[in-house]
C-alpha cells in the first residue's frame, strides 16, 4: 500500500516550507518559547540566562540568514549582537542584582499578578493576537519568511504580557531587553538588508535603555529595599 | 533472500511484539534508572518474573464489588492488546485492520483501559484507589487539550489523521522534520507521556508513598492474576505510548517496508531499541528534576499546552 493511497480522501497536506525557512522559523519558534519561559521563571538570575539564550539564538538566526542569503554584513552583526546581548547586559544586570551567592539579594519569586498557568494561557491569546494580526499583513521580505515575522509580532506582545503580569523591576526590565530582541528578529525578517551603520544604532540605543534601567533599578532598590513594584504604589512626602 | 510473511502473521507479530516486549522494556528502563540513582538494580528479566510470580497467586475481591472488579483488568488489557492494531509498529505500509481506527480511535481506547480500571479502584470502597483513579481523572482532563491539539497538528500537516501518513510524512524529507509544527507537537506529545506514564512532573512510579501515587493507587486492591494483568496493562500503556511517539512522530525509520521475514524481524528489534532509548531519556529526566507539588500540575500542562497551542498556530500562516 503506497503512501499516496493513504492520503487519498483527506484534503492535500500542507507542502513544507523547505529546510532553510524551516530552520529560521524553527529557531523564531525557540525564541518565543523562551520568551514564555521568562513570562514564569521565578529566579532572577534564570530570567537573565533566558534573555542571554535568547539573544544567542537571535545571533544564530542571523549567521543562518547571511549564510543561505549571501548578506555577509550579517555575520558582523551577529558578532556585535553576541558580544553586546549575550555578555555584556546580562553581566550588567548579573551585576547590579547582587551575586547569586548573596543572601540578601532580592527575589522576585512572589511578583506574579497571575498565578504561572493561568498567566501562559492569557498570553498564549495575546500571543494569537499578535500572530494573526501580523499574518494577516501578508508582509514577506527577501531574508527570512513571513511565519518568522508573525512570531516576531507574538514576541513583542509576550513581552508586554511579561513586563505586565510581573510585578518587580527585574522582570520588567528583562521583559523590555527581551522586546529589543523582538524587534530585531521582526528587523532581520523584514530588512536583512538594512545597512550595518543602522543595526549598530539600534544596538546602541539598547545600551541607552541598559544604564536607564540599571539606575532605575538600583534607585528603587536603595529606597525600598526590595525589586518589588508594589511599593511604588504609596505616595511619600 | 528470507520468505515473504502473509499479512495475517505480521498484523499478529505487531501485537505479540508489544505485548511480549512491553515487560522487557520497563526492565531496562528500571535497569538504567536503579544505575541512575548509584544502586545495582534489578535484573531486566524481573518484570516477567513478577508477572509469572503474580499469575500463580490467589486472587481475592473486596465483598461489596461486583463482577466488573475482576472484568476490569481483562478489559484494560484488551484495549491495549488492539491499540498495537491501529498504530505502525513493524511496517511502513498500513496493515488491514490499521483502518479500523485513527489517532483518535487509539486515544479512545487508551480512555477506555484507563477508565474502567478507575471504575474497577471506585468499586473496591478503598480510600487510597478512589484516590488515584480519582486524580488520575482529574490530570488526564488537564492534559487532554494538549493531545487534541498534537492531533489537530497531526491533521493539518497530513490532512488525515491516519498515524501511517504521518510517518509517511516525516519519512519524507528533511524539511518536514525541521519545522517548527513538527517540533513542537512532537515536544508536546513528549511531555505528555512523561506524564502519563507517571514520571515528571507529581508522580512517582515506583514508590509506596500515597501522596505521589496516582496510577499505581488504582491497583491497590487487586490481587493474584488480575493484579498482573494490571501491571502488564500499565507496561503495555508505555510501550504503546513510546512506540507512538517513535514510529509516528520521532523517529519512524527502521520499520519494514516490505513483507521479508527479515525485514520485520529487524524491525522488531529497532522498535525495542527506540522504545529502550527514550525510556533512557525518560529516566535521565525522571531523575534529573524535582518533582512538582501536586497542584502545581496545571504549570506543567500550561507549557505542554503552549507547546501544542504554538504547533498548531505556526501552521495556520503557512510556514509552519
Amino acid at each position: 500500500m503506497t503512501t499516496a493511497l493513504l492520503f487519498a480522501g483527506g484534503t492535500a497536506p500542507l507542502q513544507p516550507p523547505g529546510v532553510y525557512e524551516g530552520a529560521a522559523n524553527v529557531i523564531a519558534a525557540l525564541m518565543l518559547l523562551l520568551e514564555f519561559g521568562m513570562l514564569r521563571q521565578a529566579l532572577v538570575r534564570d530570567q537573565i540566562r533566558l534573555y542571554a539564550a535568547q539573544s544567542a539564538l537571535l545571533s544564530v538566526l542571523a549567521i543562518v540568514i547571511a549564510a543561505d542569503r549571501n548578506l555577509p554584513d550579517l555575520y558582523a552583526l551577529a558578532a556585535l549582537s553576541a558580544a553586546l546581548k549575550v555578555v555584556a547586559v546580562p553581566l550588567v544586570l548579573r551585576r547590579l542584582l547582587g551575586s547569586p551567592a548573596d543572601e540578601d539579594a532580592p527575589g522576585i519569586a512572589g511578583s506574579y499578578t497571575l498565578n504561572p498557568a493561568s498567566a501562559v494561557l492569557a498570553s498564549i491569546g495575546l500571543a494569537a493576537f499578535g500572530f494573526f494580526s501580523f499574518g494577516q499583513l501578508h508582509i514577506a521580505g527577501p531574508a527570512a519568511p513571513a511565519l518568522a515575522l508573525a512570531i516576531a509580532a507574538a514576541m513583542v506582545f509576550v513581552a508586554f504580557g511579561l513586563m505586565i503580569v510581573r510585578r518587580d523591576v527585574a522582570s520588567q526590565a528583562v521583559g523590555f531587553f527581551s522586546l529589543e530582541n523582538a524587534i530585531s528578529l521582526a528587523a532581520l525578517v523584514v530588512a536583512a538588508g538594512l545597512p550595518l551603520i543602522l543595526e549598530t544604532a539600534f544596538l546602541f540605543d539598547l545600551l541607552v535603555a541598559v544604564v536607564v534601567f540599571g539606575m532605575l533599578i538600583r534607585a528603587h532598590h536603595a529606597r525600598a529595599a526590595s525589586l518589588s513594584t508594589a511599593d511604588l504604589t504609596r505616595l511619600k512626602g | 533472500m528470507s520468505a515473504a510473511l502473509p499479512i495475517p502473521v505480521i498484523q499478529l507479530l505487531q501485537v505479540l511484539t508489544v505485548a511480549l516486549g512491553a515487560p522487557g522494556v520497563t526492565g531496562v528502563i528500571a535497569k538504567v534508572e536503579a544505575r541512575l540513582q548509584g544502586r545495582r538494580g534489578p535484573r531486566v528479566l524481573q518484570p516477567y518474573y513478577d508477572l509469572a510470580k503474580l499469575a500463580r497467586k490467589e486472587s481475592l475481591a473486596p465483598e461489596q464489588a461486583s463482577w466488573f472488579f475482576l472484568a476490569a483488568p481483562l478489559i484494560a488489557v484488551a484495549a491495549y492488546l488492539t491499540i498495537p492494531l491501529l498504530i505502525p509498529v513493524l511496517t511502513t505500509y498500513g496493515l488491514p485492520l490499521g483502518y479500523m481506527g485513527d489517532i483518535l480511535g487509539g486515544g479512545f481506547l487508551l480512555s477506555l483501559a484507563s477508565f474502567v480500571v478507575a471504575t474497577a479502584a471506585v468499586e473496591t470502597g478503598s480510600p487510597y484507589a478512589q484516590l488515584g483513579s480519582s486524580r488520575a481523572k482529574t490530570f488526564s482532563a488537564i492534559t487532554e487539550p494538549v493531545v487534541l491539539f498534537v492531533v489537530f497538528t497531526v491533521a493539518l500537516l497530513t490532512g488525515t489523521d491516519l498515524p501511517y501518513a504521518l510517518a509517511a510524512t516525516v519519512r519524507s524529507g528533511a524539511g518536514q522534520v525541521i519545522r517548527p509544527a513538527h517540533l513542537l507537537a512532537s515536544a508536546a506529545l513528549f511531555m505528555v507521556i512523561l506524564h502519563e506514564t507517571g514520571r515528571i512532573p507529581v508522580e512517582t512510579h515506583t514508590g509506596t508513598n500515597e501522596f505521589g501515587m496516582i496510577e499505581e493507587a488504582r491497583s491497590f486492591e487487586h490481587s493474584g492474576p488480575y493484579f498482573a494483568l494490571l501491571k502488564w496493562g500499565g507496561e503495555l500503556k508505555q510501550l504503546i505510548l513510546f512506540t507512538i511517539l517513535a514510529d509516528v512522530f520521532v523517529a519512524p525509520w527502521g520499520l519494514a517496508s516490505t513483507r521479508q521475514a527479515g525485514a520485520v524481524l529487524l524491525a522488531i528489534v529497532a522498535l525495542l531499541a527506540k522504545a529502550c532509548a527514550i525510556g533512557v531519556v525518560v529516566a535521565v529526566i525522571d531523575n534529573s528534576f524535582a518533582k512538582l507539588r501536586l497542584f502545581k500540575i496545571t504549570e506543567y500542562a500550561s507549557a505542554a499546552f503552549l507547546l501544542a497551542v504554538l504547533g498548531v498556530f505556526t501552521l495556520y500562516l503557512g510556514g509552519g
